[in-house]
């Protein structure tokens, strides 16, 4: 019977980025990001079909809710276009483990800095468990400069995914 | 002879339009009222290309109907 493993998050950091170890595509985002001082510009653009955004709004351990998953997100080739175009809910990653395991990214990505790290993971999607490693860098953005409004940006790389 | 395929943005439904028009409109007054106007313009231009939501296609129209729907719950206080 399938088992899910460990899932291990580790924070690289941002240096990890800027010193060419991440992601070629996922690097663009960043840096295009960076030189906008986390104000949405239209340099944004080109890189939303790889995006998945979500609100500021944490709740107990939970990430914040999803509002829009780009057409080639690392969010939709996992978990499928059912989900990603579901709207009757608030729309939340299917598997409550990874959820409340991600929640510290979210937090620091507020609070804090731009967020990048690794994670392994065993995943529960609809019933078949699938066990992925993947890179995710999750930036804090406002809409317009003077919006009081912000969203969270998660641009998620799959390195590998395998199913039980 | 090929069939030409009848992909799902060619199948017009009389009136479907019109109805997601409405419901942008009331969706648009919702998304005022809980001050995510800025959210809204911001979807419309990065992912549309376009400043009103009037311009979009009708499939696009369904499609940006569904982003804000979301967007209202992912903002709910």
């Amino acid at each position: 019977m399938p088992t899910k493993n460990e899932t291990v998050f580790t924070e690289l950091g941002t240096r990890a980025i800027e010193k060419g170890l991440a992601d070629p595509q996922l690097t663009a985002f960043y840096d295009s990001m960076m030189s906008s001082s986390g104000l949405v510009s239209d340099k944004i653009r080109e890189h939303m079909p790889y995006l998945s955004l979500c609100s500021d709004k944490l709740i107990k351990n939970y990430p914040p809710p999803i509002f829009y998953v780009g057409r080639r997100s690392s969010q939709r080739v996992l978990f499928g276009e059912d989900w990603a175009m579901q709207q009757d809910q608030e729309l939340k990653t299917p598997d409550p483990d990874l959820e409340e395991a991600s929640t510290a990214a979210y937090r620091a990505a507020l609070s804090g800095g731009p967020y990048y790290g690794y994670a392994r993971a065993s995943i529960d999607i609809g019933g078949k468990i699938v066990d992925i490693a993947f890179e995710r860098l999750i930036i804090a953005l406002r809409p317009s400069p003077k919006s009081e409004r912000r969203f969270c940006a998660y641009f998620g790389v799959i390195q590998d995914l395998q199913q039980q | 002879m090929h069939t030409p395929l009848c992909f799902r943005s060619e199948i017009h439904v009389p009136g479907l339009g019109n109805s997601v028009k409405q419901d942008l409109k009331t969706l648009k007054a919702t998304v005022d009222e809980r001050n995510l106007t800025d959210m809204w313009d911001m979807m419309l231009m990065l992912d549309y290309n376009v400043a009103n939501a009037d311009d979009l296609s009708p499939e696009t129209r369904e499609e940006f109907y569904g982003i804000i729907s979301l967007l209202l719950k992912a903002f709910k206080e």
